[in-house]
């Protein structure tokens, strides 16, 4: 190939690169950057050249790059002429048979097909492809493109990175060529001052005064250097963007060099990054090849090349100064400034560093003019900026975006959100120089100044996206162990600050931290931040100030209770089913007692943990599921069902009187304390057999006839017989816990009375009122809410409610509404105004009520109830919903649309929540939030009256039963420590020996679950629809456990 | 064919369960192509990395020996303490033979969220290696077997964070990895052997 000598030969190379790129025949483009390899597209690659080869198929094969979907790659284009290119995605080698067999008939495979492009802007030129396949989205009408400009990735995934036919095709090196043809460099430096462009690198300096630094600074030698060494962890656009379009890099370099008067330029590229090394050296070759790098640049009297060092794997040679050392051949420690770069770089010579990204956007900048690019972004931060997208995301990848975009709309619009189940925590921008930006706070602008009021940078555009599971003291302490061991060691604050910062905060992840240090920690971070050489150590303790300013009730979840709610600290737990039971259960330790045969003392152990196992190991939600680790072998071990076996062995048979008078013979000597319980709930039950263990007299006053709360009243007999939870409670009265039922407290009994009665008091009123929908027709007769309804059913006085009922709500009230609805014989209706998915009911509940006939309505909104002439509920007139922006909840919301719909029914029941006795809560005279609940400590439980306790729904709202109980217990612990100014109730659940050894073999068996009755039979009666494991099936289940509490 | 099948030089696909390959040529031969990576690099800004990096790579045990960096400060009037302070300095550069396989595990932020130290952890205790009391729960390491067959080392990031986690193995990219995953591809390794 010739050198390009003047614009004839540039214009023809031109022509020769478009019918390349669109070619007179079929087109068939592998993404083959580094995702798309990690993902099989190398794979795909070759079976299509083999297939190609083989049936002498006239079809262009293409390598390109990544068009940034990474979790859809492998992605493959595939061009027809005159059609739009179709891209597919997640394309396997075993696929490539029937996309080439489809193509030759003119279709394209339709399953693989995500979506197309009918025309493209370059930005340097404008491909149209051609129209057709209605059937297609565009790629911009996909969420996870949708608002995306691509102009760094102009060319990322649809042109060729090894041929330089092909860039000159799209336009490329046309800025190049203007600029040397006919633009003074004072012209172009003032075109780049006037767009505003930043450096994309991080700090975000304006790019036009550095350049024009440079060009001002007389030598005889110049450089310019390209910063590639991309260290953020979390951050890989530069690689794409190497790997995918090496020339937008040359072409921004070599236009650099020109305008300010460099002669040679320096990649200094990271040598983990192989593909874009390589791809790099070929576009050098290439553009030297063509006279676009070297001597007489495009006929031009310029001379000008471009060098590639690799750098060794240092982070802090992303600093400038340190990359000029590394350059120069020493370690790469960075040197005071001033002397700047710009006066005094490489080898003592004027030097301009710009990161990758910044040179990609000079061409378009020249191409188009600075006012086009002040258009786009935001008004001090202009252009766009590439993100990369990852973490607990479920579309990730690499996203253009212009500035200024709020942050939700990456989470979740393209981001999708987190996965199902799972609630978005925090954003981390800005990698290890950056900072946590919480949920509460999505709604901010991402651009330089917005990210830096908030304590992060915008950095290098790395944004990984955290959730629950995702611990932030952990975060804090990952990143400081980062830095610190990337810290070059020149100067005192950075060296030994973050030695220092990161011996407390792996304090706090194991439980030894103390609140001093966290102030310590708070002032270490300022120190080493204000004192630090360079941009490393002056930003390394971002992420701790952000994490301790945003999340600071997790550095005191860990220093105070020593508890990690996202179980990643390994030392805070047993294990991560115990860190995720609400009771903190010992699961290991009951299902090694099993194994080994002793069901008795399995069950003495059991209920030490939860003094409720068998309605627990019914109703639980059972968190543990979720964080099992033998779920990455196949499934989680069913810790649920096995406790219920466990409890139901002894509670159901004779073996109930031998163990309940073991558990009563642990009771501890009497303290001659008292202790009040107020309510009879989950709650209460729980902190007052615990209390009555360590020797408190224990007095539990319920307003209604019997035990249970929830449990007894709401919670139907299909699902928790109430024979069950009877022994349950006749066990925790053996203790001594005494009961005076029909003594509501606020008028059988007053407060000042329990004060003066008892040592302490603890309320675990629950959550007993139903929230009401202010909706017409509410006063109709047959309305009515969910708790009343189940309460009467569950003291056998079914109302009379017609044939037709419609439930209005998601959670487990509404589920259970419905299904006792069926078992009376009616036909039922559940309406909810999101999605299935979204239901708060347990999923295994919505499932059986399904088969059981139940009728779901998503998507709606209660509009009107419509009545009859006697007043009785006709109808319920529903409004159709749509999904709109996303909550706090990181659910979308229900927008109401004008569409209504009728639906005849008898009875409507609203299970929409329910709510504290807000009568009783102000008449307390405690202190109260908003919605009513009584404000505690949340370490000690404590609320605004000496001795007065409380916990459960009344201080969270309404939630399940596990969740109260595990207040309870933590109640009981605190009470017992302020009646006896010790701690004792770590020992009281002691005294097994079992098996602390790893277990050679697990059970190889899926997970076995309990049998249940068919759902023809369990409609017609109350019997209980899950008949629970058997004993081999227990037994076997047992052995499935890893024991992850047995480390070392 | 595939444009880039073999990156990193003819040396990259040499050494699985090959133990030919892990002889260092003798020193003449070895010398003669420090000379030319030298000659290749002189007056180029980041020569010394150059050398380093080329005569590491052509390493079957892929680290630089003693005798090595003698000579390449000899050759080039670099004092041997500089080129010491590089070597140490840079992630990159071993001063110790690498096992026969390197099994390099991603602790980048997207990994670190999604588990990567677990299997750092796991795969550390599936070949018995101890941690050594400098680097106890370190995130940067390299550990060695004793029988030389494994490396286990971390990278601060691959740039592959939309595959977290990942591990590279011998140079292959293994994305979405668990702890059983990778069990299975060191159990793989460990058959190749045997067979």
């Amino acid at each position: 190939m010739s050198r390009i000598e003047d614009i004839g030969i540039f214009n023809a190379m031109r022509e020769a690169g478009l019918a390349k790129v669109l070619p007179a025949m079929p087109r068939i483009a592998v993404g083959m950057g580094t995702c798309g390899r990690g993902n099989g597209a190398e794979g795909v690659y070759q079976a299509l050249a083999h297939a190609i080869d083989r049936d002498g198929l006239d079809i262009q094969l293409a390598a390109v790059g990544c068009f940034g979907a990474c979790s859809e790659e492998p992605l493959v284009n595939v061009w027809l002429p005159g059609q739009p290119m179709v891209i597919l995605r997640r394309v396997q080698a075993s696929d490539v048979e029937r996309i080439l067999t489809d193509l030759s008939r003119g279709r394209i495979t339709p399953d693989l097909a995500w979506c197309k492009i009918e025309e493209w802007d370059h930005i340097t030129a404008h491909l149209r492809y051609g129209v057709g396949f209605p059937e297609l989205p565009l790629w911009s009408e996909l969420p996870f493109f949708s608002g995306q400009k691509k102009i760094v990735l102009r060319n990322c995934g649809l042109i060729a990175p090894d041929d330089i036919d092909e860039y000159i095709a799209v336009g490329g090196y046309q800025a190049l060529y203007k600029v040397l043809i006919d633009s003074k460099p004072e012209s172009v430096i003032e075109q780049i001052k006037a767009s505003k462009l930043r450096g994309r690198g991080g700090a975000g300096y304006a790019t036009g005064i550095k350049w024009e630094f440079l060009a001002k600074a007389k030598d005889d030698r110049k450089y310019i250097i390209c910063n590639a060494d991309e260290g953020d962890p979390g951050a890989y656009m530069n690689r794409n963007e190497i790997e995918s379009d090496p020339h937008g890099l040359l072409e921004g370099m070599i236009i650099g060099g020109y305008v300010t008067g460099a002669s040679q330029g320096i990649v200094y590229v990271r040598h983990e990054y192989p593909l874009a090394v390589h791809k790099l050296t070929r576009a050098l070759e290439q553009a030297r090849e063509y006279g676009i790098l070297g001597a007489n640049i495009l006929g031009r009297p310029f001379h000008f090349d471009i060098d590639m060092v690799e750098g060794a794997g240092a982070f802090v040679c992303g600093e400038e100064t340190a990359l000029i050392a590394s350059l120069e051949g020493f370690s790469g420690r960075p040197r005071p400034r001033p002397p700047y770069p710009a006066q005094k770089g490489l080898a003592g010579k004027p030097t301009n560093i710009n990161n990758v990204e910044t040179w990609y956007n000079i061409a378009p900048i020249v191409l188009k003019g600075p006012a086009w690019f002040t258009e786009i972004g935001s008004t001090k931060s202009a252009g766009t900026k590439v993100f990369s997208l990852v973490g607990k995301v479920q579309n990730t990848g690499l996203v253009e975006m212009p500035l200024g975009t709020p942050l939700t709309k990456f989470v979740y619009d393209i981001g999708g959100g987190a996965a199902q189940g799972r609630t978005v925590k925090a954003v981390q921008t800005g990698g290890p120089s950056g900072g946590c930006i919480p949920h509460e706070m999505f709604d901010t602008p991402v651009d330089y100044e917005t990210l830096g009021q908030l304590g992060s940078i915008m950095g290098s555009g790395g944004m990984v996206v955290m959730d629950e599971d995702n611990c932030m003291v952990d975060i804090a302490r990952y990143f400081i162990e980062f830095t610190h061991s990337e810290s070059c060691g020149k100067c005192v604050p950075c060296r030994v600050g973050l030695d220092q910062a990161l011996e407390i905060l792996n304090g706090f992840t194991k439980g030894t931290g103390t609140v001093a240090q966290l102030t310590l920690l708070n002032e270490l971070g300022r120190m080493i931040r204000d004192t630090s050489l360079c941009g490393l150590g002056q930003t390394a303790p971002n992420p701790v100030l952000t994490t301790m300013r945003h999340f600071r009730h997790e550095f005191d979840d860990h220093i105070i209770a020593r508890r990690c709610r996202a179980g990643v600290c390994h030392s805070l737990a047993l294990s991560p089913c115990e860190n995720s039971c609400p009771l903190h259960m010992n699961i290991p330790r009951f299902l090694d007692l099993l194994k080994e045969g002793r069901v008795d003392d399995a069950f003495e152990a059991v209920f030490l943990d939860n003094p409720l196992p068998a309605s627990t190991g019914r109703v639980c939600q059972h968190p543990c599921d979720d964080r099992c680790r033998r779920q990455t072998v196949d499934a989680p071990v069913n810790m649920r069902e096995v406790h219920r076996f466990i409890a139901d062995a002894v509670l159901l048979t004779d073996r109930f009187e031998p163990l309940a008078a073991r558990i009563a013979a642990r009771k501890k000597a009497p303290t001659g304390k008292s202790v009040a319980v107020v309510g009879a709930g989950p709650t209460g039950l729980t902190a007052a057999f615990y209390l009555a263990l360590l020797g408190h007299e224990v007095t539990v006053f319920e307003n209604k006839a019997e035990a249970g709360g929830m449990l007894r009243y709401a919670i139907p007999e299909y699902r928790l017989p109430k024979r069950v939870l009877a022994q349950e409670v006749e066990l925790i009265r053996r203790l001594g816990v005494k009961f005076q039922f029909g003594a509501g407290v606020g008028s059988a009994v007053t407060l000042n009375e329990l004060d003066e009665g008892f040592d302490a008091v603890f309320l675990a009123i629950g959550t007993w009122k139903e929230s009401w929908v202010y909706l017409p027709g509410t006063e109709l007769k047959g309305v009515l809410p969910a708790l009343p309804f189940l309460e009467s059913v569950a003291t056998g006085t079914n109302p009379a409610l017609g044939r037709r009922m419609t439930v209005i709500g998601g959670g487990n009230a509404a589920v259970d509404s419905a299904r006792t609805a069926v078992r009376m014989g009616m036909e039922a209706t559940i309406v909810y105004r999101r999605e299935r998915k979204d239901m708060p009911a347990i999923k295994e509940e919505v499932d059986a009520a399904e088969q059981e006939g139940v009728k779901f309505l998503f998507l709606a909104a209660p509009h009107r109830i419509v009545g009859d002439a006697r007043g009785n509920v006709k109808a319920l007139e529903i409004a159709k919903t749509r999904l709109g922006q996303y909550d706090a909840s990181g659910r979308r919301k229900p927008v109401v649309t004008a569409e209504i719909v009728r639906l005849d029914c008898d009875a409507v029941v609203l299970a929409v929540g329910e709510t504290v006795d807000l009568d009783f809560a102000r008449a307390s005279g405690l202190t109260l939030h908003e919605a009513g609940t009584f404000v505690v400590d949340r370490f000690t439980m404590e609320t605004s009256r000496p001795n007065f306790f409380a916990g459960g729904d009344a201080i969270s709202g309404a939630s399940n039963v596990s969740n109260a109980m595990g207040f309870g217990k933590k109640a009981a612990r605190k009470i017992d420590e302020r009646l006896m100014g010790v701690k004792r109730f770590a020992g009281i659940s002691g005294g097994f020996e079992y098996s602390m050894e790893p277990p050679e073999t697990t059970s190889t068996s899926p997970r076995h679950r309990s049998a249940e009755l068919t759902s023809a039979v369990r409609v017609k009666g109350e019997d209980e629809v899950m008949v629970g494991l058997t004993e081999a099936d227990a037994a076997d289940e047992a052995c499935r456990c890893l024991r992850c509490d047995i480390r070392g | 064919m595939n444009p880039e099948s073999s990156l990193r030089g003819p040396s990259a696909g040499a050494g699985a369960g090959d133990t030919s390959s892990a002889v260092n040529p003798p020193d003449s031969v070895r010398y003669a192509f420090i000379n030319e990576a030298i000659a290749r690099s002189t007056g180029r800004p980041g020569a010394l990395l150059g050398i380093l990096e080329a005569v590491q790579e052509r390493n079957p045990r892929k680290y630089l020996c003693a005798d090595e960096l003698s000579y390449i400060a000899a050759k080039t009037n670099i004092p041997l303490s500089q080129i010491f302070s590089v070597v140490t300095f840079y992630a990159l550069f071993n001063l110790e033979p690498q096992g026969d396989h390197t099994i390099c595990i991603c602790r980048g932020t997207a990994c670190h969220t999604r588990g990567s130290r677990t299997l750092l952890e796991s795969v550390r205790l599936e070949l018995g290696l101890e941690e050594t009391p400098g680097q106890a729960g370190a995130d940067k390491l390299t550990l060695t077997t004793a029988d030389g067959r494994f490396t286990i080392r971390t990278v601060a990031c691959f740039g592959q964070c939309a595959l977290a986690p990942v591990v590279e193995l011998d140079h292959r990219i293994l994305g979405h990895m668990n702890e059983r995953a990778l069990a299975r591809e060191v159990e793989g390794l460990e058959q190749e052997r045997h067979e």
